[in-house]
């Protein structure tokens, strides 16, 4: 039988059952709107945690010192500048950038103009020095390197922080909401060891204008980012270890070359700080269970689709036994009534995952629409809560057809067993 | 062009026993010729033109049409048979609903008849001038005559009747037989099977099914 012929039988079939068509269509099509609008928001949800919430560089890895001692003794443990030289080295290093915390308390006092506000308030910071190349893209103004006597300190915060602060922090205390363009530029005073909180060394007070330069996914989460050589200057000032460094940011030549370099850096007697990975990972994880399940669920609508094709399709197979009868009588073969089945459970098949897959685009929108308008701002809140690869329509399409095949798979039989001397006789 | 040796054809009763319907029957048609199978009702005329006609491949004994050997032959084997080296024309006409009658003497094509000229067909009968009409838009008598063009569209070798005036009133089935006739002045072979001597009276040669066998009446 031709294909041409086959879409021919099949139109006639389907228009003089115009109903029955579009009951099993619909089936079809809620199934696969569920099972396509659950993975793409999976996929739509995953996204914002990988890209937001944990923007893991696949690529890089974090080198810590090791706190074992035994490491110490085997020689390993701190990173000094020739155990830097070394991580470098390693086979599918690509570029290596060192981290050096500023090993005193600081604090930042401000008063006066903040965006508009009056802002007065005293905070507990946080720095560490970075190689300069890590963050060179995110730099939107200046040099970030260490400045000259009596110009501002170049800082860099994490996208995460202006992320939490503009949608928890300044809402609720009336400060304005910035982006990163908006917040370069801004100078505040820091003093660095002195503490509001804790003791701090003997060593001088230094005072310093830090200016915010830009943010970065490369910035550490809780605290500034400032170029390596002032966190240098900072602790040699403060009589503090100013020659090991606190960590080593490594960037792999290629996600697959990470394991083997995670190994050799181990080798080395350092640690490997996976903290990061680990929570990226546990998040990632609840996400494909709870889309997983739900998506699990869509595919038992799928399977209740399929026997709700079938029936109709066996249904059908019985009223149109004497017609299928005169096919094979004028000679079409088991296989060709068999084939003719089959392809009316595909065409519809086909239309009802398309139309599934419409609704869940649709519902996809409408429900991004409705949260811009209806919910409240919260940290990392997406312009979207879906993900909707080319595929994923496409392959929606593709399991509505294998859903409806599987429920042709009976009366196809049936129709193929149809015995045509007894259903035309009399 | 039909030659049928020892067939032999039973059915289950349903009671665990068997019924034989045809017992060691022989049969010789040449071509060109029109003959009809007369039998009373049960007596298994329908059984035998299902398996010369390749509908039926469960029984015994040998079968050739048009030169086919049948025994044995595959569901695709059979079906190309039915397809292109005879034809069939039922009591109940058997027209496919939706499909209208010129599209229905075409329905062969759809499993592989290629040449047949469905228009030429429906002309040959007669109804050309009805061809986009619904079957349920056509008499009795119509619809038979699109039933006789569907068997006649691939032009077969064989032409098999069960009954085709069963359901006809006298002059409506005196036009059918009439067309019968004139089909076989032309060449076709035509085996008809009925009780009904207008028919017989048709046919050159008259054969009748008596328990399971083929006589001569
Ligand atoms: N598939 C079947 N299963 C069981 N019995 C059958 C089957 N087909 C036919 N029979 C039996 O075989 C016998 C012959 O049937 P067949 O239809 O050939 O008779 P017929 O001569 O055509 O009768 P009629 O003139 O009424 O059409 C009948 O007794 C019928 O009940
Ligand atoms: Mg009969």
């Amino acid at each position: 039988m031709t294909f041409g012929a086959l879409l021919r039988l099949v139109k006639l079939s389907v228009r003089r059952d115009v109903r029955g068509a579009l009951s099993s269509v619909f089936g079809v099509s809620i199934g696969i709107a569920a099972l396509v609008f659950f993975v793409a928001l999976g996929l739509g949800i995953g996204r914002v945690v990988r890209e937001k919430v944990f923007p893991l560089d696949a690529q890089l890895v974090e080198v810590v010192p090791s706190q074992i001692t035994l490491g110490s003794i085997l020689g390993g443990g701190k990173i000094d500048q020739d155990t830097f030289e070394r991580l470098r080295a390693l086979p599918g290093v690509t570029a290596a950038y060192r981290k050096m915390n500023v090993r005193v308390p600081a604090v930042s006092r401000y008063d006066g103009d903040f965006f508009g506000t009056r802002l007065h308030m005293g905070l507990e910071v946080l720095a560490v020095g970075v190689d300069p190349e890590l963050v060179k893209n995110d730099v939107l103004m200046g040099d970030f390197k260490d400045p000259a006597e009596g110009q501002p300190v170049p800082a860099i915060v994490a996208s995460r922080l202006v992320d939490i602060y503009n949608n928890s922090f300044a809402p609720n205390r009336g400060l304005p909401r910035l982006s990163a363009s908006l917040a370069a530029g801004f100078q505040f005073p820091v003093e660095f060891n002195r503490s509001f909180v804790v003791a701090t060394r003997p060593g001088p007070v230094t005072a310093a204008t830090l200016q915010l330069v830009g943010a970065s996914d490369r910035g550490i989460l809780a605290g500034l980012t400032i170029p390596l050589d002032t966190a240098v200057r900072l602790n040699k000032a403060s009589g503090v270890d100013f020659e090991t460094f606190s960590g080593v940011t490594l960037q792999a030549d290629g996600p697959s070359r990470v394991p083997e370099l995670v190994a050799h850096v181990k080798e080395m007697g350092l640690k490997v700080d996976e903290q990061e990975r680990r929570w990226a990972e546990n998040a990632g994880a609840a996400v494909l269970l709870t889309t997983g399940a739900l998506a699990l669920l869509s595919l038992l609508i799928c399977l209740l689709a399929a026997v709700n094709i079938a029936h109709a399709l066996s249904a059908s197979v019985r009223v149109r036994a004497k017609e299928l009868g005169i096919m094979r009588a004028v000679g079409a073969s088991k296989r060709d009534v068999r084939a003719l089945i089959f392809a009316e459970a595909a065409v519809l098949g086909a239309v009802g995952g398309a139309v599934g897959a419409a609704l869940a685009i649709a519902a996809s929108y409408g429900l991004d629409a409705l949260a811009l308008s209806h919910l409240p701002q919260f940290p990392f809140k997406p312009d979207t809560f879906f993900f909707i690869p080319p595929w994923l329509p496409l392959a929606g399409v593709g399991l509505g057809v294998l859903a409806s095949l599987a429920g042709a798979w009976w009366p196809s039989r049936d129709a193929a067993g149809i015995d045509p001397a007894r259903t035309l006789a009399g | 062009m039909i030659s049928a040796r020892g067939l032999r054809r039973s059915f289950s009763d349903g009671e665990g026993g068997a019924l034989t319907v045809l017992d060691s029957a022989d049969l010789e048609v040449a071509a060109g010729e029109l003959v009809a199978v007369m039998g009373r009702s049960g007596s298994g005329k329908s059984t035998l033109l299902h398996i010369l006609g390749g509908l039926d491949s469960q029984y015994q004994g040998d079968v050739n049409v048009a030169g086919v050997s049948l025994r044995g032959l595959s569901d695709t084997a059979l079906s190309r048979f039915r397809n292109g080296t005879v034809g069939f024309v039922f009591q109940s006409f058997h027209l496919v609903p939706g499909l209208n009658a010129l599209e229905n003497v075409a329905l062969p094509s759809f499993f592989g008849a290629s040449g047949g000229d469905a228009r030429a067909a429906l002309e040959r009968v007669g109804l050309s001038h009805k061809a986009s009409r619904q079957p349920s838009q056509l008499s009795g008598g119509e619809r038979q005559r699109v039933a006789i063009a569907r068997a006649l569209y691939a032009r077969p070798k064989v032409l098999f009747c069960d009954e085709p005036t069963g359901n006809l009133d006298a002059a409506t089935g005196a036009e059918i037989i009439a067309l019968f006739e004139s089909l076989n002045a032309e060449g076709l072979t035509v085996l008809a099977v009925t009780h009904e001597e207008r028919v017989s009276r048709a046919a050159k040669r008259v054969l009748r099914l008596e328990s399971g066998k083929l006589v001569p009446a």
